[in-house]
């Protein structure tokens, strides 16, 4: 009976966004604000009850009940209760219901949060909400029914992808789910804007929290979705550029321009139509994205040609949420005033290049991406844009923008002193030079990139530095006023100033594993040796193991530290999954500080064990980085200003709902 | 029942969430007063920066006149619009169009989509719970699955040796028991039971095979009783009857009181006549009438079978051989052509069963061309 | 300035950077794309030394050598012809006889194929898709099952 629950809930939830897609717009229309208000209450109904069918399925994975066809695909009595549960979206249907559930959970959060908004705008933005959702939840209950039972229940599960038994999936799919549909608020925003035609500071002030939402939690998703290809895969690689990589960064760069787009609009009036066009695009992104990975284009084309159903709907879904918010779009941007003037040395103008810069890579990283399935689709012609290509175009493109960062924040708006701003980064200059040439000179390679690289990871973090100091008046006030003031300086200051230099920390942990990072593939016997930045590792054997669902042949290793100090022991795997047959490495990985130790095996030769050492100094940098700019923006969200559903209505209705 | 209840409850609650907004009291801020909410804020963060000297105090006074344009550009867009509170009919309609939406749109879908006389099958239930009817199929398949992958579980395979037997499924407990033999864990049952399933496979018929394992017990063990019976019904179906009664008045006579062996083997000394003993008018190779009555009697509930679960090439084999051991060619050449029928006409196993067929002299009429 | 100027300015700069990336991704997409080879492929229009491209094929059946050291030598075919393949390094878990493979890298001026990269096919539904395209066509490979699971 659960089972049905679940899915009768989810029927039912399809029912209440067609009523959220239609009442709140007719209502904004005709001015009625009870059905304005219909899009709220059904908006919050239909998010408890995806949130119903959600946990159904969960629960029917939790006690294995095979008679759900998506189940018994995935999932496997013996496996560990933990992954029975990630298991519940670590497949296409599962991860499509919770990709509709974070929908409808955003929808619900402008229902209870958006008091602010005026209310022919909440229900515009609810009632866009609403038509993603019909359209997906459509997709899900005609094409890919996570309910679908079959009888008789066969007795055991075919189990889930080894690859995806660990807990780095049971965060990230959420996460990055989290992010890139978090963006759909943005896009109802704009959507809602471009339909009552009326877009102004005030809309800018009120989309930024929801887009600094979305973006904190895609840059978690990315972050940990990278952290779990590092130590799962055993390639020891945390970036590929793969396709379904670029999709969830595609969204970020669109939503990072998004996010300070949106600042010059709020503050100077200015950039409203290229803000509108972002946040339509950025969530287009999200759609691609979503289509790319669940329509199977990217895994092969034939599979896309002899199943098409489901790639087909969401080519539609994303035709018509694409092509007909860029038609209202064209619609009605004429109608759009221009703002406030700026000259280009200015706070605005900074801001303009960073968009310039970011929506530049964006489209640059959009065509690496889509081009080889454009030129088979063609010519037929099988072509791969890899990582060389994405390294020399990217990174040329990416370093101004980070050479730029640290002048942004201290340039006025309207007109900027650059000079002044220089000056007053000095300091910042002169430390970073003592980085790179410390960098050269000391570090175990003698490494120009690595200086380089170096220097404008401290950089961005030094000029965040300088950033603060400056607000705060060091150098100009006595100590306690320099205190109460820093006390007295808005959150969103701190915010920017961490995501910064958290772009900072990100930057030195990729250039220190890319340049300095030491690599070792040895054959091994027991007993042999291999050293790897000054760590000792001794071959003593391999043992049999066996999991739950798994046996594995683990190779020990003996830890020496550069002091010639025993440290214990590391283990890698050759790990087999009998249920699929399916072999995966697990690697060993051992954290010194921020840099760490990565060990994995190959196969075992007549001549010995093939071995894989990495030494990867400041690696953990890389996505410590990221949480240090999900940090910065979660700072800036409890900015008072910025605070979804600020205290602003008038008291009287404060009272009232009291 | 509960099933119908809960649904009927939820689609009520979604409706009412529809119907909620016109339930309470209409309290509305003008669209205006958020603008200005934004605005005023903005006023007071300009303060606030010049205050602490971050905007030099000619740019605030710009910046300030820039908001004082927004703040006034607001109001004319607000008065102009003017009006509040649309029609009141279009409203009524829209909410009625909503309200009923809930209901009629997912009773109907779900209708459509969804199989609401289907229970939840938790698998810890099923394996526990009802251990009558059909979850003795799903205790079998969990054993079969672990079997599968740990094959050298003797235990598992002498739990599951008996089950087959009962089940009737004798291929099953056969396979079972050669495996138990193969680990290692035999003993005089074993090829006793292995026997019994052996004659299951060919529906009653004691085969050589059958009769070797047969005597494999008793060399170990020559009192075994199921043995000393299904060796005894072997010779009665060779037709050697006093044998076969030698066999089982032995047998009788070493029987403990309450043996269960007792009655069977009564039964069938009863049946064979032990007046007919010293008759030899049964000649040596001729079946003799009971026997004979015996082996229509299983043709008949293989046929029976048969027509209830038709995909069963090996089954349709057997038939057609009895049938033509049974002299009844055309039934034979019936059972061939319902076979090929049953199993798919040009699919591998039809082509086994008429090649089969032909081997023994049996062939379909040819059809028109 | 005036305003018209100071927009001229920032469309100036604007257009420049364009200008630059435009340039950039499309020398990268000449450079940098490689082009998959099926063996065939290759004798029937021969790759320059150095010129970089994905070979893919099914590991020739008892063509795996190992050299010193963890150097591997093995070849791929495509069931008509066969090219010789020399990596270094640890094979993926999947490299297995008659599987199927794409190497990355570029022949050196003997002939050899130096790969820099090997990757095997996922899991036992994937194959890698130039692969399975191309093997189709020859016939030598048959689908068993499309497309495989992702998380993502």
């Amino acid at each position: 009976m659960a089972v049905e629950l679940g899915h009768f809930a989810l029927v039912l939830a399809l029912a209440l966004s067609i009523v959220q897609a239609t009442v709140p717009l007719v209502g904004a229309r005709v001015k009625s604000y009870q059905l304005m208000r219909v899009g709220e209450t059904v908006a919050i109904a239909g998010f408890l009850l995806i949130l119903v069918s959600f946990t159904t399925l969960v629960h029917g994975y939790i006690v294995s009940d095979f008679s759900i066809l998506n189940v018994w695909e995935n999932s496997h009595s013996a496996k560990p209760m933990l992954f029975k549960i990630t298991g519940t979206w670590g497949n296409h249907e599962g991860s499509m219901l919770l990709w509709v559930m974070i929908l409808a959970f955003f929808a619900a959060m402008v229902a209870v949060f958006g008091r602010n908004l005026p209310p022919s705008l909440r229900a515009n933005v609810i009632a866009v909400q609403g038509m993603v959702a019909v359209a997906f939840l459509l997709f899900i209950l005609f094409t890919s029914n996570p309910f679908t039972r079959i009888i008789p229940a066969p007795i055991e599960g075919k189990d889930l992808n080894p690859l995806l038994q660990d807990i780095g999936l049971a965060i990230h799919p959420p996460l990055l789910y989290l992010g890139y549909v978090g963006f759909s608020i943005s896009f109802s925003f704009a959507v809602a804007a471009l339909i009552e035609g009326r877009i102004d500071a005030a809309w800018a002030r009120w989309v930024r929290p929801w887009t600094l939402l979305a973006w904190a939690f895609l840059t978690g998703g990315i972050a940990m979705g990278s952290y779990w290809a590092y130590y799962e895969l055993g390639w020891g690689g945390f970036w590929f550029w793969d396709p379904v990589e670029n999709a969830s960064f595609l969204p970020w760069l669109a939503g990072t321009a998004l996010l300070h787009s949106a600042i010059v609009m709020e503050k100077r009036s200015a950039l409203k139509i290229w803000t509108v066009l972002l946040a339509i695009l950025t969530f287009s992104l999200s759609l691609m994205g979503t289509f790319l990975v669940r329509s199977g284009v990217l895994t092969s084309v034939h599979a896309f040609a002899t199943d098409p159903a489901r790639g087909v709907f969401i080519l539609i879904i994303l035709l018509l949420f694409i092509g007909g918010s860029l038609a209202l779009f064209g619609l009605r941007a004429s109608s759009l005033t221009s703002g406030g003037l700026f000259h280009p040395i200015s706070r605005e103008g900074a801001l303009v290049l960073n968009n310039l810069i970011l929506s530049t890579c964006t489209a640059t990283v959009l065509i690496g991406t889509l081009y080889p399935l454009l030129i088979e689709a063609l010519t037929g012609e099988k072509i791969s844009v890899g990582a060389p290509f994405f390294n020399l175009t990217f990174i040329p493109l990416v370093v101004p923008l980070l050479l730029a960062v640290p002048f942004g924040p201290l340039l006025a708006w309207k007109r900027g002193d650059l000079l002044g701003a220089a000056q007053r980064l000095q300091f910042a200059f002169g430390a970073v030079l003592v980085v790179m040439i410390g960098t050269y000179f000391f570090s175990d390679k003698t490494s120009t990139a690595a200086a380089l690289g170096l220097g404008l990871g401290f950089w961005l973090i030094f000029g965040a530095l300088t950033d603060i100091a400056f607000k705060a008046g060091v150098g100009k006030n006595s100590l306690s006023v320099v205190f109460s003031r820093l006390k007295g300086l808005p959150l969103s200051v701190f915010g920017t100033a961490f995501a910064h230099a958290g772009i900072g920390l990100t930057v030195i942990g990729l250039v220190s594993v890319t340049t300095l990072q030491i690599e070792r593939i040895v054959l091994m016997k027991p007993n042999d040796v291999v050293e790897a930045g000054g760590y000792t590792l001794k071959f003593s054997g391999v043992t049999p193991f066996k999991g739950p669902n798994f046996t594995e042949d683990q190779a020990r290793f003996d830890l020496t530290g550069p002091d010639g100090r025993r440290l214990g022991e590391i283990a890698a795997a050759k790990r087999l999954y009998p249920a699929r047959g399916m072999p995966t490495t697990e690697a060993g990985i051992r954290t010194f500080g921020l840099s760490q130790l990565y060990v994995s095996i190959g196969e075992a030769t007549p001549n010995g064990l093939v071995v894989h050492a990495w030494w990867k100094p400041r690696v953990t940098l890389i996505w410590i980085g990221a949480l240090v700019m999900m940090f910065g923006g979660g700072l800036s969200l409890c900015d008072r200003r910025l605070r979804v559903g600020a205290p602003t209505r008038r008291k009287t209705a404060v009272e009232a709902e009291a | 029942m509960t099933f119908w209840i809960i649904t009927a409850v939820l689609t009520a609650s979604a409706s009412l969430a529809v119907m909620y907004p016109f339930l309470r009291r209409n309290d509305s801020t003008a669209e205006g007063e958020y603008d200005l909410a934004v605005y005023k804020d903005q006023l007071a963060e300009l303060d606030r920066d010049v205050k602490r000297g971050l905007i030099s105090t000619e740019d605030a006074a710009e910046a300030r006149a820039e908001i004082g344009r927004r703040i006034i550009r607001m109001n004319a867009a607000a008065s102009a619009e003017g009006g509040k509170s649309g029609a009141a009919p279009v409203v009524r309609i829209v909410a009625a169009f909503g309200i009923l939406a809930v209901p009629v749109i997912s009773w109907g879908l779900y209708s459509y989509l969804g199989s609401p006389g289907v229970p939840a099958m938790p698998l810890a239930e099923r394996l526990q719970n009802d251990p009558a009817g059909s979850s003795i199929a799903e205790l079998i398949g969990r054993a079969e699955t672990h079997l599968a992958s740990n094959p050298e579980d003797l235990k598992g395979w002498e739990t599951l040796g008996p089950v087959y037997m009962r089940l009737g499924r004798y291929q099953d407990a056969a396979r079972a028991y050669r495996q138990i033999i193969a680990l290692g864990g035999a003993n005089a049952n074993t090829y006793s039971v292995l026997g019994e399933a052996l004659v299951g496979m060919a529906d009653g018929v004691v085969t050589a095979e059958a009769v070797a394992s047969f005597e494999k017990t008793l060399s170990m063990d020559p009192k075994e009783p199921r043995a000393q019976f299904f060796v005894g019904l072997a010779r009665a179906q060779e037709g050697k009857m006093d044998e076969a009664r030698a066999l089982w008045t032995n047998m009788l006579a070493d029987l403990p009181e309450n043996s269960p062996w007792r009655e069977v083997a009564g039964q069938a000394l009863a049946q064979r006549g032990e007046g007919t003993a010293s008759e030899p008018a049964n000649a040596e190779g001729q079946a003799s009438d009971d026997q004979q009555q015996m082996i229509e009697e299983m043709v008949a509930r293989l046929d029976a079978r048969l027509k209830e679960s038709p995909d069963d090439p090996e089954g349709w084999q057997r038939l057609v051989r009895s049938y033509i051991v049974l002299e009844r060619k055309e039934d034979a050449r019936a059972a061939l052509e319902r076979g090929i029928k049953a199993l798919g006409e040009g699919s591998p196993s039809a082509n086994d069963l008429s090649t089969f067929a032909q081997e023994l002299g049996i062939t379909l009429p040819e059809e028109k061309e | 300035m005036t305003r018209k100027q100071k927009r001229a300015t920032i469309i100036a700069i604007g257009m420049c950077f364009l200008a630059v990336a435009a340039a950039l991704t499309f020398f990268a997409l000449g450079q940098q794309t490689s082009y998959f080879y099926m063996p065939a492929d290759v004798i029937a229009k021969p790759v320059a030394p150095g010129q970089r491209i994905r070979l893919g094929g099914l590991v020739e059946k008892g063509s795996i050598e190992r050299m010193d050291g963890t150097h591997v030598k093995f070849a791929v075919t495509d069931g008509e012809h066969t090219v010789k393949v020399g990596y270094e390094g640890i094979l993926p878990d999947l490299f297995r006889e008659e599987q199927g493979v794409v190497t990355e890298g570029t022949f050196g001026p003997d002939g050899l194929f130096v790969a820099d990269s090997v990757l095997a096919k996922h899991d036992e539904n994937y194959m890698p898709r130039e692969v399975a395209d191309g093997l189709k066509e020859k016939g030598v490979w048959q689908e068993s099952e499309g497309g495989s699971k992702n998380g993502g």
